[in-house]
């Protein structure tokens, strides 16, 4: 479910994509610092663009110098210096990731993530250590999603509520000391949420569909069957999918173009207005990541 | 505090009467209130347009002004005074006609039978309070078309966008002659659209020729001529 906020990289200007790839690896850090090395595997762009966003909001311009590390040893990297939303951001990330380990394991008792929740188990407590109630109404979001799965919830609407409020829940980061800010970046993650929720679904449709699991577009539309004309009812949703999707990023970029921010401008523009509507177009027209070569 | 005018409108200081314009109109159609309707965050979308009308007029009022003072000071000075009243009273009268909607519509259902409920629902979701509006809502009897409406905005703040079309293109299909049930039905599909074909995606490689294109064309009208016995490019 992860892993679909993603600038659009032709798009990006050199430098753009240095800065870009200077924060993702400075979470990377971030995270091995704090949590040991195992955890540093679970990052993800989604909370890449978090990190940046957060950070964007401070007018303090972002600093940071040449530097090596274990990932890539040959070559020194820019590396943007940590600060206080570097380790919000990968506080999160290890919360978000340990649910989420947690969740496949019990769902398909997949050994390689019970082995992950297992490594992760440490990193986590010491997560929710320092937020409580942040983990608290993260579990009872994701606790209303295994409910809604399993009694088969029939609107993605309703069945994407729990993750949108998740999102909401990480975007309302506390050290944003502005109220209005904050909500705003609570409307901006709860939409996001949204739709990352919606494009997993959409992009899981045929796996779903063979493995008889939840998908809530397969419970909304009516898709009986197990696999054979899937192709089909993927076309006569398409339209439908596509208001939804595109009117919740519209939406995401509105609560954005309120935030006003200045710094890191051109990333974030770039995500906001061209990547994430790329992502799914790609997914659309089923073009998932195998193909993305080519599409650059 | 007041704001700096110049980073309201995001301009250099100094900048000329076209330029300031040009950042005026670009900003008031990213925070125009049609693009925040059912939106949670419209009241702060109001308050950064009336920032950005306050630094607009007291810009060309005063520095945009004093600036141009040498360049035909008279004749621009006129020209910007004339069309920055006419945008801020366009805007004023958009303003207007949106209150005067909401208030004909208001007052038309007071005299019609439309009951005291569907008023306390308008009320709360303009408030925000969308539980009490789901409340009253689940508690009416009729399912008209202005309740399939009403449900329809309570979804849109809510974020249930599906839903909220859903409801909203029912209320169009039951009652076709209204002008509110149409005119939030484009909105929606206008925000839709509008947010596909910003500048940025559309400007970009994703459907623009690129230059194996050009190449791949002009190989072909090469071929083509060639075909025919003629020659486009002389030495293939």
């Amino acid at each position: 479910m992860f892993g679909y906020v993603e600038p659009d990289k032709p798009e990006l200007k050199i430098r753009e994509f240095d800065v870009f790839r200077g924060y993702y690896c400075s979470l990377c850090k971030s995270i091995g610092k704090r949590y040991g090395q195992v955890s540093r595997l679970s990052l993800n762009y989604d909370l890449t663009f978090l990190y940046i966003l957060l950070d964007s909001l401070s007018t303090i311009p972002a600093s940071g110098r040449m530097q090596r590390c274990m990932v890539h040893p040959l070559k020194k990297r820019f590396i943007v210096s940590s600060n206080i939303f570097a380790e919000y951001t990968s506080d999160m990330n290890i919360i978000l990731m340990y649910y989420n380990l947690i969740d496949r394991w019990k769902d398909d008792k997949n050994i390689l993530a019970g082995t992950g929740a297992l490594a992760m188990k440490r990193a986590y407590k010491k997560a929710k250590k320092r937020y409580p109630e942040k983990c608290e109404a993260i579990e009872s979001h994701l606790k209303h999603l295994t409910e809604l799965e399993k009694n088969n919830c029939d609107s993605i609407d309703e069945a994407a509520e729990p993750f949108a409020s998740v999102m909401r829940e990480l975007f309302e980061c506390g050290y944003i000391k502005d109220e209005n800010e904050r909500k705003t970046l609570g409307w901006l993650g709860y939409n996001l949420g949204r739709w990352i929720y919606i494009i997993d679904a959409y992009d899981d449709l045929e796996k779903d569909a063979g493995q008889k699991a939840y998908n809530p577009l397969i419970s909304q539309y009516g898709y009986k069957g197990n696999g054979d004309g899937i192709g089909d009812f993927r076309e006569s949703i398409k339209e439908k999918v596509n208001f939804t999707l595109t009117y919740s990023l519209s939406e995401a970029e509105k609560a954005y173009s309120l935030l006003g921010i200045e710094k890191n401008k051109g990333i974030l523009d770039n995500i906001l207005y061209s990547g994430l509507i790329a992502r799914t177009d790609r997914v659309l027209r089923k073009r998932g990541r195998e193909n993305e070569k080519e599409s650059v | 505090m007041k704001k700096n005018p110049y980073k309201v409108l995001g301009i250099k200081e100094g900048a000329s009467y076209d330029e300031i314009k040009r950042a005026y109109r670009e900003l008031a159609k990213k925070y125009h209130p049609d693009r925040y309707r059912n939106n949670p965050l419209a009241d702060l979308a109001e308050e950064k347009m009336r920032e950005i009308n306050e630094a607009y007029d007291f810009l060309m009022k005063n520095a945009g002004g004093s600036y141009q003072y040498q360049t035909g000071y008279e004749q621009s000075y006129e020209n910007s005074n004339a069309s920055q009243s006419s945008h801020s009273q366009q805007y004023q009268s958009q303003q207007q006609t949106g209150s005067q909607y909401q208030s004909g519509y208001n007052t038309r259902y007071q005299y019609e039978d439309e009951t005291e409920l569907e008023r306390k629902v308008r009320m709360f979701i303009n408030s925000g309070n969308l539980n009490e509006a789901q409340r009253i809502l689940d508690r009416m009897q009729a399912r008209n078309a202005a309740w399939y409406y009403l449900q329809g905005l309570v979804f849109l703040r809510r974020g249930w966008y599906d839903r909220g079309y859903t409801n909203i293109q029912k209320a169009v299909n039951m009652d076709p002659t209204n002008f509110e049930y149409r005119n939030a039905l484009n909105n929606l599909n206008q925000q839709y659209t509008g947010y596909r074909q910003n500048y940025y995606y559309r400007n970009s490689y994703h459907n623009n020729p690129d230059m194996c294109n050009l190449c791949m064309n002009l190989w072909c009208a090469d071929t083509l001529c060639e075909c025919m016995g003629g020659d486009l490019i002389r030495c293939c």
